[in-house]
This record gives C-alpha cells, structure tokens and sequence, in this order.
C-alpha cells in the first residue's frame, strides 16, 4: 500500500517535472524547433517529396548537457560521452537519377553510410577508433539498423573529399581533426528505421509534418531516404550551438499509385491529409515548386504566398503554405493539397509528358563491373560534363579488404562528347592528387582519392583493376551466392552554375537559407552506383559430398576385399540333380512326394554336399 | 522475506506433512507458491530463417511480437531478431506490410515496429549471447536482455529444425543441449524468475528435452518425429502464409486483453491435433505453478495495476531548483558561422576556376 503511494508520488513529480518543462517552451528560446516539406514535380511523372526537421540547441559550458526540451536525449548525450562534432547517418533504399531529377537536396547512397568527424583535447588515432565503434553501436540501437557491422575493416579516414562542416570554437584550432568514414551498401531500410527515426522528433509521429510518414506510404516509393546530421557549431566553448538535421527525401512514381491519372494530393501520397503542424515547433511550412515540372499543375488550394529564389542564375518559383497560419481558424479538418491538371493541358500532357525531360545536370557518373569470371576484374567509373567548363573533381574509392586494387593499372581516360570511343593511353588525363592507402586482407579496406580536371563536353572514365579473393569457409554469408557488395564511390566538385542544385549552403541550416544564396560556386557532392560482385564461391555442401562418396567408395571395396580375403575357395562336387528340364521337374515332383520321408536324408545330404563356398571364420558361423 | 515466508511455510508443510502422512499440501503453501510473483516482462522472439521461401517464419515472429505489445510489453523489453527482411523484400508486392493471412486482415509488422538483431546479426553465437547477458562490449542497450530475478521471460523461436538442433540462416545451428545450457546460465545468474519457452518448427518438442533449469514451462509445436506444418499459401505473393501453430495462437492471442482471465493451461490448449496436425508438446515437470491457474498475462503481457486516487496526496519535492530553471534564461548572442572549404581548390590550377 506505501509502496503504491511512492509510486503515485513519483508519477505526479513527473507530470510537475513535465508540466513545468512546458511551460517554459514558450520562454526559453535557446531550443528551437523547425519543420519544412518541399515538393517538387521532377520529370517523367515523378513527385520529390524532402522532409527536413531541424532542431538547435543554443548551449553553454555551464549548463548541463542532460537538460534539453527538444533535443532528444541520445543526441545530447553523444556530446558527454564522445569527442563527436559532427555525424552523417544515411539509410537509403533506391537510386537517385541524376539525369531525369537533378540534384537532391540532401546526398546519400544505398544502403547505409556513416561518417563523423571528432575533435578533442588529447586524441590519439586509437582513441577515435575506439570512439568510433562505439559510436557506430549506439546508431546501430537508436536507428535499429546493423551498423554494429561497421568496424575498422570497413572504415577509412577521407583525407581531402569530406570536410568538417562544424566549428570547434575559438583557441584550440590547432587541435587535430579526426575523420571516419564507412558504407554498408547491403543494409536494408524499412519500417523498423523509421520508428525510431520519428521517435527523434519532439512531436514524434503524432502531429506535424512526420505524421505524413506511415511505413507502407514511404516503403512503397522508387527511393527513399533518411538521414540524420549532428554537428556542433562553436564560437567559444560557452557559446556553441547543437545542430541537429532529420531528412526524409522520397520519391514517389504517380504511374504506381491507384488510379493514377497523373494528378496527385497529400492524401494520395501519403494516404492521409496533414493534422495539423508541431505545437513545439517554431516554423511548419511547406514548400511546392510551382516552375519547370510544377508548370503543368494547378494548386488546389492556392499557396498563401509565392517566393522567387534566383541562385547563381537559375530562378525557381515556390508556392508557400504556413501551416501555423493555415490551421489557425481550420479546427480538427485534415489539410490536403492537390496538385491538378488543367482540362484543356490534360490531353497534351498524356500524350506528350514523356518529352518534359529537364535540361541535364552539368555532371553525371555511374560506375560498373568490366571483365568477366570470379577471379579478377575492373571497377570503371564514367563521369559526364555537360558544361562548357572544365571542372575540377575529387573522386574517393572505399575498396572493401576482400577485392584487391593494382594502383599500377588506375589510369583515367577522357573522350568528346561527341565521340563514343575513349582515347588511347597517350592521352590520360593527369591526377592532380593521388592519396592511396592500401587495403589489408581482413583488417583494411583499400582507400583512394583522386582528384583530376575533368575537359569541358566530355566523359572520363576511371578504371582499376582488381582480384576476388576467395575467403575462408567461415567468413560468406549464410546467403553468399548473393554476391559481395562494393560501396559506392563518392564524387566532389565545384559547379559553377546552379542548375538543378537545390542543398542548403553550408552555414544555413533550413531549406529557406537555400534561397537566393548565389555564391562564387557551389560544392557537389554525387553518389554512384554501389556495385555487386560474385567472389569465388565454393560449393557449401562439398564436404558433406566427398564424405559421402569417399564412404560409398571404401565401403564398397571393402566387402570383396574382406571376403576375399577371408574366405576359403573349395571346388564344388557335382550335384545328384538332372540337367535336363524335364527330367528336372520330374525329379523335384518325386522330391516332394517324398519330402516327409527323406526329410532326415535329404538334410544329410545337403550338410554332406556344401554350399559353392564353406565359411571357414567362426565368427562368420556365428552371426549366420 | 516472501523466501522467509515459503520457507516458514515449507517447514511447516513437510511437518504437517508428516504427522498427518498425506501428500496433501497445506492450502497457504499451495497458494504461495501458485501466485505470480515477477516483477517485470521480457520477450526474447527470434526468426531463424532467412530468404524469401521462409515468409512465414517471419509471420510467425511478428505475430507473437503484435500480441505482446499489443498486451503491454514495451519495445525496450522486447528483443527481436529476424534473420531476413520481408517486408520491404523486392519481391513483396505490399512493402512495409506482413500478414498472416490471405485476406490480409491483420498487418502483423504493424506500423511502428523496432527490431533489435536483423540479417545477418542474428547468428547462434548473438543469440546465446543475449540469453546468458555476456554480450560484447558497447552493444547498444535495445540489443541486451537486462532481466533480472524477478522476470518472467518469453522465449519463442522459429525456423527450420531437426531432432535436437535449430537451424539459423541455413549455415549454422543451435542444438537441445546449448539452448539447455544456455537456460541453465540464465538461471544461475538469477536472469529469469520464469520462462516460457516456446517453439514453432519441425520436432520442436526435442529442442526443450535436455532442460533441467527450474521455473520452466515449454511447449512445442510438434513432438519428435513430427514435422510442424504451414497453414495456407497466398497465391499473390506464392509462398506460404504462416505455420499453423503461431496462427491458432495469435487467433486465441487477438482475442486475449490487458485484464483478460485467461490462463496458460487454455493456451496449451490453442491448437488440438485436429488443426494442428502435429502433436503439440508440453513439458510442464520444470514448472512448480499449475499452468490453469497462470494468467496468460504472466507471460505475454506487463500489466501494471494502477489505482486512481481522489484523497489528497502530499508530494514533497526534494528541491525546486533542480528542475525548474530560472524562466529568465540567459538569451544566448548569435554569431556568424564561419566553415572551412569543403573543397580543396589548391591542387587545382584551374585558370577559369573562381576563386571561393
């Protein structure tokens, strides 16, 4: 009986302790919370949907970094228990098509990819990749995905293509940066990622923008990606801010929702209208691309406001709903957006929405497999400049430890546009920087960094070549016929247009610091393909077949053997039986006649005369 | 004390016990020894097969999985492990969505579902590790059983088995004597108060035969010898649905709330040799409790009676200023955010190249 009054009494220092922390929201502004939808048409009936959830948190030094209202708790804590500044999570299913979308607004690849970059009084190497393990353990709980897999075979340190993007605050500059990277293009995404990823959010998936995100809307797109950014920006150590960025980028086919006619709503995409907007959060607004592809379309309701962003020459015009203003006098109604086509355009746009392709990105890659057999190989990878310009890449290779790279024969060949064959080896192009670090056979992944200048109109390929090994018995996979992966490649450049290019700049934080932001250039960062390679595979149930065999094998040679050697051969005395068959029949009807008579005798006789063969082994005697 | 009690109680029993020779127990040792007496609920739900064909194994597991959140154990207390991905499988042509029917009535992978071991974590070696508590330095918190004394725990495994071994993933197994021992540790190390082992896969009943771990109840879909088999097949998506042992017991689940009466003896009871067609296996000697008087909850639920209170309740707070911030916080200066290049233009003697 106390003991469920101490109960009681804790639950309503709870509801206190909770009542109070609400209470405060209002006032204290050091935590904020914004959420932004974009929706873009892209070509070839295709709707990109990017979802971004932004939280800061404006701390100090003094204050305790357990004590957060809209930070969630895992997060602050990674700053106590880590010498973490900045971490990239992405899980991804599905493959961006550079071509036919353009840039998107966040960049991952398939599978999962991780990296973090750590800064802190006395680090050394071993401490940050102790740190990083751990690290990689903790996602692997809070995101319910297996990057517990990631470890020091699988990780690298990029030393030129990823920079930090925090700041460590004034006087320790001189304190050295340490950076992790690894991908596990295998890994899956699904329901079970995102239930915890929408745990992160203050509001949870119980209002706002993330009550869109139902599991069998978002696993039914052609891509869909989520991704988690935290990174720490300090002026001084007492004055620093927590950034903390959750992205869903989703791409839905309108040809593979129900009763596709090409028009499309909130409530088609995601099964369900909007509820309403975060109580918690300082901003809800939605974005919606009215130019280019969202042309065709009519907006119903109408956007409450239009902006027109110019970036580096390139104008986009976005409708913008405030959710905050919208559900003032609405009530409990579900909020829905509609995207229509005028009557008189729907004709023309079925019949012709195939040509509305955009002009191509500037750059473009993709990679593949050359050679054939599992014993060697060559990873190639195309990239296409579209533009008048030469452009300067930076290309970074993670060469997992089971497929062995000969720097010797990585050369980077260049065509025309124009052309469809590639040069001769005379004419490679030159590497302005080559960073190698050699794989190791189950301890490190082979790690390259290239940077050259890639000619204006024209397509380089980089080729490698490489050798499969053939691993131990214990180290495929319970399915390895699947076939290894190899992640995918990364690619840096500056553009100098902004064509197609919709990230956030760097020391923005909100999708609307994107707006007008033209800068001298813009940094690109591409994903290719991931590739899947078929390594030597032994045949898993030889053993148990040679076993079988060699057993069926002796056993068979054994019985002749033994029985001749254990046996005596003795010539066999003619019988008293006829040969003729008459005379045989009438030999064994008199037999028979006769049988009870000559019972005694014939059984004498049979003893006296012996079968071909007389056993002479006792034990032979005993067991018959 | 409540051991001091039994113990008192025992005494008492045996010399009762004695003088009036019976076997008949007093009432009140009866009773003590039938009430629950855990304090928390853990769930332990593993799906050992992987690839497309072995869909209902992961039905199975998800099943058991909706029921026992549905019934109140949190996701913090259930471990889960599926070997394979189904529901966002290539070839599923509803992804996020599992059923274990094919009328697709109930979505047993629900729409807010963590799994704590997937693909290739779940190995033997994981799963032994889990059980015992010795898992490797730095596994994250959702990925350990942290049950203790007082815990009653649900083991449910499925997959494809053999007399005396589970299959795990095709490339490895876990035998009747591992799984033996490893309940054995769980006990000595004060892991469990009772558990509740349950298994879905061909001769399941051999997989519980070498236990000799106390407060152990088990039940098994098929005896030695007996093959466990599937319940129907949906033509749309051309494999098998779900075994028939998980989809009686999830039929008697759905029908099972919060408060429900029900006990673990109707349970056993779930599917006769008329629909099961194999034999279901019980072996109830490890366990002191009678199985009809066990609530089902024991096991597959956390119920955490409350009571509601209009008296009025003193709290006191141990100190205000812990946890009430001076409302007046300090308004933090912004400052100008300043990131280095994210590209190195040195290595670059571009002429055209534009300076960042």
């Amino acid at each position: 009986m106390k003991r469920c009054d101490m109960a009681l009494g804790y639950l309503l220092s709870i509801f206190l302790i909770l009542g109070a922390g609400h209470a405060q929201i209002n006032i204290d502004s050091n935590e904020q919370f914004h959420e932004e939808l974009v929706i873009r048409p892209l070509a070839g009936d295709h709707v990109n949907t990017y979802f971004q959830f932004t939280t800061r948190w404006h701390y100090g030094e003094n204050e305790s970094l357990f004590h957060t209202q809209l930070t969630p708790r895992v997060i602050a804590e990674l700053l106590q228990q880590f010498d973490v500044k900045e971490l990239h999570i992405g899980l991804t299913q599905g493959l961006w098509r550079y071509e036919t979308w353009g840039y998107p607004v966040v960049e991952t690849t398939g599978g999962a990819e991780m990296w973090a970059w750590f800064n802190g009084p006395n680090l050394t190497d071993q401490e940050v990749n102790r740190q990083w393990t751990q690290l990689a353990n903790v996602f692997s709980g809070v995101l319910c995905a297996s990057l517990n897999f990631v470890d020091q075979t699988n990780s690298i340190a990029p030393k030129y293509l990823l920079r930090p993007q925090f700041m460590s605050g004034g006087g320790d500059e001189n304190q050295s940066k340490f950076i992790r990277y690894s991908s596990l293009p295998r890994e899956i995404v699904c329901t079970e990622n995102l239930t915890p990823w929408k745990k992160l959010l203050p509001c949870g998936s119980a209002s706002g923008f993330a009550s869109l995100l139902n599991s069998a809307y978002v696993h039914n797109t052609k891509f869909h990606s989520l991704g988690l950014t935290v990174r720490t920006l300090c002026e001084h150590p007492e004055n620093c801010v927590l950034e903390l960025t959750q992205t869903a980028n989703l791409v839905y086919d309108l040809r593979l929702l129900e009763q596709s006619t090409g028009d499309f709503s909130l409530r088609r995409l995601f099964g369900m209208g909007l509820n309403g907007y975060c109580e918690l959060a300082g901003s809800s607004q939605i974005y919606v691309q009215l130019n280019e592809q969202g042309q065709r379309y009519q907006l119903v309701p109408e956007p409450t406001k239009e902006i027109k962003t110019t970036r580096g020459g390139h104008t986009v015009i976005y409708g913008v709903y405030d959710m905050q203003k919208q559900f003032e006098g609405q009530g409990e109604r579900l909020f829905n957006i509609a995207w229509v086509t005028p009557k008189g355009d729907r004709k023309q746009r079925l019949g012709g929405g195939q040509h509305q392709f955009l002009i191509p990105p500037p750059l473009n890659v993709h990679r593949y497999l050359l050679g054939q057999g599992q014993e060697r190989g060559r990873i190639a990878t195309e990239l296409t400049n579209n533009h008048y310009e030469p452009l300067p890449i930076l290309l970074q290779e993670l060469i997992p430890w089971y497929v062995h790279a000969y720097l010797h024969t990585l050369r980077i060949r260049s065509r025309n546009l124009q052309r469809h064959e590639y040069t001769n080896s005379k004419k490679d192009l030159p590497f302005q920087v080559l960073h190698y670090a050699p794989g190791k056979q189950r301890e490190l992944p082979t790690h390259l960094e290239i940077a050259f200048e890639l000619p204006p109109n024209s397509a380089a390929l980089i080729t490698i070549e490489v050798d499969y090994l053939l691993l131990k018995w214990l180290e495929y996979p319970p399915d390895a016929n699947h076939g290894h992966y190899i992640g995918s490649a990364i690619l840096s450049t500056l553009l100098p247009i902004a064509r197609n290019y919709t990230a956030i700049p760097i020391d923005g934080h909100l999708f609307e610091h994107s707006f007008n932001a033209t800068r001298p250039s813009y940094v690109l960062s591409l994903h290719t393909e991931a590739l899947i390679v078929s390594l030597p595979t032994p045949d898993f149930s030889m053993p148990y077949n040679v076993i079988c065999l060699a057993c069926t094998v002796v056993a068979l040679a054994f019985g002749p053997i033994h029985s001749v050697a254990t046996k005596l051969i003795i010539v066999e005395r003619q019988s008293a039986a006829p040969k003729n068959f008459l005379k045989k029949i009438i030999f064994k009807l008199t037999k028979r006649k006769s049988n009870s008579q000559q019972q005694q005798q014939q059984t004498e006789e049979d003893k006296a005369i012996g079968g071909t063969e007389t056993d002479i082994d006792p034990t032979d005697q005993r067991e018959s | 004390m409540y051991i001091k009690l039994l113990c008192v109680l025992l005494y008492v029993g045996s010399c009762l016990a004695n003088v009036d020779d019976t076997s008949v127990l007093p009432e009140g040792f009866v009773d003590a020894t039938q009430r629950s007496t855990h304090t928390n609920n853990w769930a332990v739900l593993v799906d050992a097969s992987r690839f497309w064909f072995n869909y209902r194994h992961v039905a199975n597991v998800l099943s058991i999985y909706r029921s026992v959140k549905r019934l109140g154990i949190p996701d913090s207390q259930i471990i889960l492990m599926i070997a394979d991905d189904m529901a966002c499988n290539p070839r599923n042509p509803r992804p996020g969505q599992v059923y274990n029917n094919a009328n697709q009535h109930l979505n047993v992978y629900g729409d807010d579902v963590e799994v704590d071991y997937r693909g290739y974590e779940v190995t033997v070696e994981n799963f032994v590790r889990l059980l015992t508590g010795r898992t490797q330095n730095g596994t994250a918190r959702s990925k350990k059983l942290l049950s203790e004394a007082g815990s009653n725990v649900l083991i449910y495994l499925t997959g494809h088995g053999g007399d005396g071994f589970l299959k795990f993933q095709d490339s490895e197994e876990i035998t009747s004597q591992e799984l033996a021992d490893g309940i054995q540790q769980m006990w000595e190390k004060k892991r469990y108060n009772e558990l509740f082992f349950m298994v879905d896969t061909c001769q399941a009943a051999s997989l519980y035969e070498k236990f000799t771990s106390p407060n152990v109840l088990a039940v098994a879909s098929s005896l030695v010898g007996e093959d466990s088999l599937s319940h129907h097949v949906d033509p749309s998506i051309g494999v098998y649905m779900i075994d028939r042992y998980t989809f009686y017991a999830l039929e008697f689940l759905e029908k099972v709330q919060p408060f429900s009466k029900r006990t673990i003896g109707d349970f056993l009871q779930v599917c006769p040799k008329r629909v099961c067609i194999s034999t279901v296996g019980v072996r109830k000697d490890l366990y002191r409790r009678d199985p009809n008087k066990v609530l089902i909850t024991d096991f597959f639920g956390a119920i955490r009676p409350t009571r509601v209170s209009t008296d009025r309740i003193n709290v006191t707070l141990a100190n205000e200023d812990d946890f009430i911030v001076s409302t007046a916080a300090s308004k933090k200066p912004s400052f100008r955010i300043i990131i280095e290049p994210q590209f190195p233009t040195k290595f670059f003697q571009l002429k055209k190249l534009r300076s960042m």
